[in-house]
């Protein structure tokens, strides 16, 4: 097509000369160059055309032209890929002109891995998402910012928490047991699948997920995030392609020359829905109804416990970025702080990062020569909010059942029971500004990502590029309970502290060697590579116990880790794990002595163990390292601009797999066939082209070292009351297995790509169809065994089959206005197959009397995630469960059918107005909440619920067991987004080259039937390792917000 | 600039090569006992630590303890309301409906079976060790094959130096007692002979504790083989206690005391483990709040009343100085009962209070397994964290002792026909328990006796099923089929190991 125009420009170019010499002389001869922007290069064959008339030229191969003209004529330069511009000649006789880009989506450039193409060019299924387009608003992760808007690419975060760890699947979920997020790749380097700070510790409480691992990166700082989908794309990744790739390119000074850049941001937020619990007068009355005598539990006020934890958050960001491009360079320097508070009391997110991106080319552009280092430092706040709670409940749960009769500030009102302070009253459950009070936990992540490449042009064609990398990271999480916490068994009276501390260090080491030739009309690109990663996590675990009725959560961590460094001091150094109790005895496990052994030493009689604070502290450090080494090659092969070829090999070698499998190979190979270039192609297509693509891509996300038989002692033990528990033995910690291997993810992807109407309406259609076998599952071990499960690559097969399907349309485009309208749609369907190993258990159900209660089970011909329960059935004449007591699969899975996502976008003037939607449906959430907390029997037991319970006609003495009753349609649409922008209009040589105010809300409507909080929620419910999803239990709730902001640049 | 050309692509080129690296992996926090699935010996010291933990860890309510008690005429545990539903794990053992995915039957399973590879790690030839080592790892993996023969009457078999590939074989259960015994046998010489009281040696292996294994398995024999009773197993048992009462084990005077960490006549072996379900299982959620355990009771296992009428005393009540036989405890007015918690519960503060905030009656008799109230059906406390165990958490969970080995020898002796003698060994219990002695001695005498003295130390369900009285119908018993004598194999583990067979009837 683009050929087409040019041939056409040509033409017409040359009747404009004919034209033109044939005319009256002109009165001025201009002359001058046409460059690119970008590089500064002449442009050839860009039209120069004298307005308003047929006069005009061309530039010639270096980009020169003279045209002679009127006296005070503009002339406009235009040529196909960049944006017209206009000049007006005046008294000048030398006009020179640097053309900008015009970057459609057709022709953007995509990222894909160790290089890019031309978006028309791509042979494999990618979709882009530049920062233009990005989700707005307070967003902590960078997962987020492409949250619905590209197709077949589902982001859901576990929940509403600033930076809570975020699920993305890309296809569908292609994986049992092992890890299902794709592969980050910041600026070339791949990042580690793992977490690189630690959970929340479990006090008794039930633990909590780590935070996301990608908060290291300020939103601000990405250029665009590319994500390859097919095996043709991420094949070239391996090992570790299988879930796809999600590549961030950050941003660079190209093309910003001198440029200062400030942007602001003030957010208010608030919980964007709450549960609708009784008051107290309701829930008197409800508990009184049902037999129970409400002066006993009747306190006297009236509280909204939901209102007493959660508040109307203001967050700030600031960010600060100055660039320049030069004629043999660019640099760019970033600084940011993003303050976060949590709508929930005590929690929220500060960040600091700064970054720094260099390029600079030597030897006349020979040898370029790039440099990026990012640092952050980011400030995590965590309020008790736990994922697998009992009956006891977090601090969410609590919220909703806590008797709302208990003052918030309670004053002189019933003595205190069970020794216990006032706040804490009532019987079963935690007060939940206790929880607040009592209860600290802060994280603290230093990361540095320093990368650093060198490219050299051996000769025009062949290029040699050396790069490496170092990411490296420090959490340090350091939480306590107040011994004056009541209801938690390990804590009250005793108080605890925990610190652990993570260290995580990738480094990496690349050599590329490309060769890209133009034979006549054809092109050819062969790239050859070498790469070697290195991964290595070490850390340590403390705790500390028995602070008595120590309020004071800081001096008890500080406490402990000045134990913890006293101890360290006095034991050899390397590995170690200890116990130690003043009153009683030290006990020093050594694991790497010959034989390993426990020593004890009374510390009575060894005058040389350092004293320290709590009676009570434990110790352990880990450590693991992974190696990856690979060799890959690519050749792409482009005939005349309507075929182009794509094959790729690479092989992984893991230290992941055993002895027998150390090294896989993955192949791919993709075809484009462009029929807009074709003659029998009406010329109503701008754009048609056909992809067909087969790959072969590994998934190595599971445990390290596995392949070996390994012991270590257990953890040290400490009873609840904070006394010594016994000597800890050697236990196995995995069952060789050498034969162990990847995932392997067998792949075709057919796509359509297309553009009509001046290519104002464009798209792409794209079927698929990935086939996991070799599937990696912890299966249960044949006992006698040393662990319970056993890690196999079984020959089962989990199918994902789906469709994409993109749209775009600019609807308006002319002086005035600039309307756009783009949507995406995907389908996706998994099964798994020739599965034969036994079910295995997922989605625990946690809650009063729901011990060992699941909701999913993982089977063959069943979806991953498919909801295995009781048939509820309503309630019998007596209000008890009708059902007949056996769970069986329901046919109602938690993986979504269909992800939609659709924006607006509209710009009259210097106005500008984007509005984006997205939605899942066909997918199911099962409502813990409702089921732990929201039933007859919780009235029955002075806990607070919905009045819509207490109107039901369950029995109080009904078992709430686990079943269809709590599983929800979890259909939704939610408005994502809505902005609404104004540009200041500036005459040049103004000292703000752009000024932009916005106001941006996020989540401020959400369409759907589900009655929790919000369907889009995934707490982590695994069961012995099997993923759950979909189980919506005591989540972090999810915000609304408004954000203020501006952006102006200098 | 030639050379510049040159020098970077040498230099890369070499990068490239020193990169390349054989992925060899050094451990640093674990040691590698079978590099590569080749097994290379294991720390006897550390592993036999581990296997005695797990003599503790056999108490966990959702494990051993729940198969061998919550399925028996001593302990059930109903739904209330909106506790204890959990999924229905409960109710299936008391209605003996439990099937082939019940949760705590895999649970069992792989506890059992996984201590008993960690022996077999140990007994290795690889692994250096001593000859005590030798026949302490040997009485552990006796004990625990003991229990895996008793529930499923399948025993399977894998060596320290077989990986996953390899299928374990099944011990028949003929093969399995021959195995049981003969590891055994080889032990008993070599263990200490641990006399009564050294309660500092008592939580580890000894002679008596070898015996009392070995009497166990003999009595069991017949039942495990589908034969009748033998003699001369029943001489071994009567022989073995004998040999036990040898090295001056005997019956203790206080019943309650015996569950203390104190040094008794009794304790032939217990564990240094926690036992939290012993103590807090039963008790009501404001009961015990005065120890450091601030949260207090579960609320869960309960008496049937059929079970607490086997005992002498008023049917209805149980107060402290009342006329109950010293093994039914006592509930006093201000603190925490033990034995048989009935009736109007007293704590340091008055009355303790059930949810309802009413005054916490426990009522005796328990009609349905749903739909519970919190304060119905009786309670029992045998460790208790006042009187006899200092603190909430105290470590000394009962294996053996010596009563068990006396009524063993009873029975013994009843099932050869020496009933007189018998008789005279139970009445001798009966009368240091402060109950009525006995006129006469049936089976059913024997097996009710073996009720009140070992009530919820985890022999029920093996006495009941060697008494015939498993597969029957009592309290909420739906399926009194004799299949349900034997536990099914884990649906899981039957996929994982086509050598085994389920079970009949499942």
């Amino acid at each position: 097509m683009t050929k087409f125009y040019l041939l056409l420009g040509r033409y017409l170019t040359v009747l404009f000369v004919v034209a033109a010499s044939t005319a009256m002389a002109q009165d001025r001869t201009v002359s001058g160059t046409v460059t690119a922007s970008e590089d500064g290069t002449g442009l050839p064959g860009v039209n120069v055309i004298e307005k308003g008339t047929s006069n005009g030229s061309m530039t010639n191969v270096d980009g020169g032209f003279t045209v002679t003209v009127k006296e005070g004529a503009i002339l406009v330069f235009s040529f196909v890929g960049y944006n017209t511009s206009e000049v007006t000649v005046g008294s000048q006789a030398t006009i020179n002109v640097a053309l900008e880009p015009n970057v459609t989506a057709l022709n953007e450039v995509v990222v894909i891995g160790y290089g890019e193409v031309n978006k028309r060019d791509a042979t494999g299924a990618i979709a882009t998402v530049k920062s233009e387009d990005f989700v707005k608003g307070i967003i902590a992760s960078p997962e987020l910012l492409i949250q619905g808007k590209t197709a077949g690419v589902q982001i859901t975060s576990s929940s509403g928490e600033p930076g809570s760890a975020v699920n993305i699947r890309i296809r569908g979920t292609s994986s049992v047991r092992s890890g299902n997020n794709p592969l980050f790749v910041v600026d070339g380097v791949p990042l580690s699948g793992d977490f690189i700070s630690a959970g929340g510790n479990d006090y008794g409480r039930g633990g909590s997920t780590p935070k996301n691992p990608l908060n290291f990166l300020n939103p601000n700082d990405i250029e665009s995030m590319d994500v390859l989908k097919d095996a043709a794309s991420t094949a070239i990744y391996g090992a570790r392609g299988a879930n796809g790739v999600v590549m961030i390119t950050t941003k660079s000074g190209r093309n910003r020359k001198n440029e200062l850049e400030f942007n602001t941001g003030i957010s208010i937020s608030e919980q964007a829905r709450t549960y609708d619990v009784m008051n107290a007068k309701d829930y008197l009355a409800a508990y009184a109804s049902l037999g129970g005598d409400p002066t006993l539990v009747n306190y006297g006020a009236d509280t909204n416990w939901q209102d007493a934890v959660n508040r109307t958050a203001v967050s700030q960001m600031y960010n600060l970025a100055y660039a320049n491009a030069y004629k043999t360079g660019n640099y760019r320097a970033s600084l940011s702080l993003d303050d976060q508070n949590g709508i929930i009391k005590n929690s929220g997110l500060k960040r600091y990062t700064g970054r720094l991106n260099f390029n600079q080319n030597f030897l006349k552009d020979r040898l370029k020569l790039n440099l990026t280092s990012l640092f952050s430092h980011v400030d995590d706040q965590a309020a008790p909010i736990t994922n697998t709670s009992g009956f006891e409940g977090d601090l969410m749960g609590a919220t909703v059942f806590y008797n709302p009769t208990i003052p918030e500030t309670p004053t002189n009102i019933a003595p205190a029971r069970f020794g216990q302070p006032i706040t804490q009253y009532n019987s079963d459950a935690s007060n939940p500004l206790a929880l607040l009070k009592y209860y600290s936990d802060n994280t603290m992540t230093d990361r540095q990502l320093i990368t650093g490449s060198l490219g050299f042009d051996i000769t025009k064609e062949l290029n040699f590029k050396v790069s490496g990398g170092i990411d490296h990271s420090h959490a340090l999480r350091e939480s306590a309970f107040s011994g004056l916490m009541s209801k938690i068994s390990n804590v009250a009276g005793f108080g605890r502290a925990s610190i652990v501390e993570q260290t995580n260090r990738n480094q990496i080491f690349e050599a590329l060697l490309s060769y890209n030739k133009k034979i006549g009309d054809n092109q050819l690109s062969i790239l050859g590579g070498y790469s070697y990663q290195k991964l290595e996590t070490f850390g340590l675990n403390v705790l500390g116990v028995n602070f008595g009725d120590q309020t004071n959560m800081e001096w008890m961590i500080n406490e402990t880790s000045a134990a913890n460094q006293a101890v360290k001091e006095y034991l050899t150094p390397g590995w170690y794990q200890y116990e130690y109790q003043e009153d009683n005895m030290m006990r020093v496990y050594d694991l790497f002595s010959t034989p390993p052994s426990v020593t004890e030493l009374p510390v009575a009689s060894n005058p040389g163990l350092p004293l320290i604070g709590p009676r009570y502290i434990n110790g352990r450090n880990f450590s693991g390292e992974d190696e990856i080494q690979s060799f890959f090659a690519r050749g792409n092969y482009n005939i005349g601009e309507r075929f182009f070829f794509t094959v790729s090999l690479r092989a992984d070698g893991s230290t992941r797999f055993g002895q027998n499998n150390k090294y896989g190979f993955f192949p791919a190979g993709a075809a484009k066939w462009r029929l807009s270039e074709e003659d029998f192609i009406p010329e109503f297509f701008d754009e048609l082209g056909l992809r067909a693509s087969y790959g072969i891509t590994g998934n190595q996300e599971f445990g390290h070292h596995l392949y070996s038989g390994r012991q270590q002692y257990a953890a040290p033990g400490v009873n609840n009351d904070g006394t010594l528990s016994g000597v800890a033995g050697l236990n196995n910690v995995t069952f060789a297995n050498p034969d162990l291997q990847w995932e392997q993810t067998s792949s075709y992807n057919f796509g359509v790509d297309y553009g009509f109407f001046n290519n104002r309406l464009y798209g792409s259609l794209d079927f698929y169809s990935k086939n996991t076998t070799k599937l990696l599952i912890q299966q249960f071990s044949a006992q006698p065994a040393p662990t319970p499960f056993v890690w196999r690559n079984l020959d089962a097969n989990l199918m994902n089959t789906g469709v994409e399907f993109s749209l775009n349309g600019v609807v308006v485009d002319n002086a005035d206005w600039k309307v756009n309208i783009g949507g995406n749609f995907a389908y996706n369907k998994n099964r798994l197959k020739n599965y034969t190993g036994g079910a295995l258990r997922t989605g625990a159900i946690n809650g009063q009397g729901l011990t060992g209660a699941y909701a999913q089970r993982i089977a063959n011909n069943q979806p991953l995630y498919a909801y295995y329960l009781r048939e509820f059935v309503g309630f019998d004449e007596n209000g008890l469960n009708a059902d007949d007591d056996i769970p069986r699969f329901v046919g109602k899975s938690a993986l979504p059918d269909f992800n939609a996502g659709l924006s607006l976008s509209a710009k009259y003037k210097a106005v500008d107005f984007a509005v984006y939607f997205n939605g899942q449906f066909g997918h199911y959430v099962y409502n813990n909440i409702a089921n732990a907390y929201l039933t007859k029997g919780a009235i029955a037991g002075a806990r607070n619920v919905t009045s819509e319970v207490v109107e039901s006609n369950e029995s109080p003495v009904n078992s709430p067991d686990a079943s269809t009753r709590f599983l929800e349609k979890g259909d939704f649409v939610r408005l994502q987004n809505i902005s609404l922008g104004y540009t200041l209009n500036l005459d040049p040589g103004n000292f703000f080259r752009s000024v932009r105010v916005f106001a941006t809300g996020a989540n401020l409507w959400l369409i759907t039937d589900y009655s929790g909080l919000d369907p889009e929620v995934n707490v982590d419910k695994n069961i012995d390792g099997v993923p759950s999803l979909g189980i919506d239990y005591t989540a972090y709730p999810r915000a609304k917000s408004v954000t203020f902001g501006l952006s102006a640049k200098f | 600039m030639k050379s510049k050309i040159l020098t970077s692509l040498v230099l890369g080129s070499a990068l490239v090569f020193a990169g390349c690296t054989d992925l060899e992996v050094v451990e640093t926090d674990s040691i590698v006992t079978a590099p590569e699935g080749d097994f290379q010996g294991v720390d006897a010291k550390g592993n036999l630590t581990s296997a005695y933990n797990a003599l503790a860890l056999q108490n966990t309510q959702e494990n051993l303890y729940a198969l061998s008690e919550a399925t028996t005429d001593e302990l059930f545990i109903p739904t209330r309301g909106t506790d204890w539903g959990d999924n229905g794990v409960w109710r299936d053992l008391a209605k003996h409906t439990w099937n082939s995915s019940h949760q705590f039957n895999l649970n069992t399973w792989n506890f059992l079976n996984s201590t008993v590879y960690g022996t077999n790690q140990l007994l290795h030839p690889a692994t250096t060790k001593t000859p005590l080592q030798e026949a302490e790892a040997k009485f552990i993996r006796a004990y625990f094959m003991f229990w895996i023969l008793d529930l499923w009457r399948q025993v399977p078999i894998r060596q320290a130096d077989e990986g996953p590939e390899v299928n374990p074989t099944i011990l028949s259960a003929q093969e399995a007692v021959d195995f049981i015994i003969s590891d055994l046998e080889a032990a008993l010489p070599v263990l200490p002979a641990t006399k009564s009281g050294e309660i500092e040696n008592q939580d580890v292996a000894s002679k008596a504790s070898a015996r009392m294994l070995l009497a166990k398995l003999y009595l069991n024999k017949h039942i495990y083989l589908g034969a009748t009773v033998n003699n001369a197993d029943m001489d071994k048992v009567i022989g073995y206690v004998t040999e036990i009462e040898a090295d001056g084990y005997k019956l203790q005077n206080g019943f309650f005391q015996i569950f203390s960490p104190s040094a008794d006549s009794e304790t032939i072996l217990y564990s240094n483990g926690k036992y939290d379900s012993r103590i807090w299982g039963s008790l009501h959620y404001n009961q015990g709040r005065e120890t450091d355990n601030k949260n207090g009771g579960w609320n869960g296992f309960v008496t049937p009343a059929e079970f607490y009428a086997k005992f002498e005393g008023p049917t209805d009540e149980n107060l402290e100085g009342g006329p109950q036989e010293e093994r039914r405890g006592y509930v006093p007015g201000e603190k925490l009962g033990i034995g048989f918690l009935i009736g109007t519960q007293g704590g340091p503060g008055g009355p303790v209070k059930a949810r309802s905030g009413q005054n916490l009656v426990f009522t005796k008799n328990v009609t349905s397994l749903t739909g519970q109230p919190d304060y119905s059906g009786i309670r029992l406390l045998k460790y208790h964290p006042t009187i006899n165990m200092p603190g909430s958490n105290a470590n000394h969970l009962m294996i053996f002792r010596y009563a068990d080995a006396l009524l063993m020898k009873a029975e013994a002796l009843l099932r050869k026909g020496s009933t007189a003698e018998a008789l005279t060994l139970v009445n001798s219990l009966r009368t240091i328990r402060q109950a009525t002695p006995l006129g006469s001695l049936s089976e059913d005498d024997v097996l009710d006796e073996r009720g009140r003295e070992l009530y919820i130390e985890g022999w029920r369900r093996n006495d009941m099923v060697r008494f015939g009285k498993f597969a029957a119908q009592f309290v909420f018993v739906e399926d009194a089929s004799p299949d349900r004598n034997v536990f099914p194999i884990p649906d899981v583990a039957l996929g994982s190991n086509p050598n085994l067979k389920q079970n009949a009837g499942y």
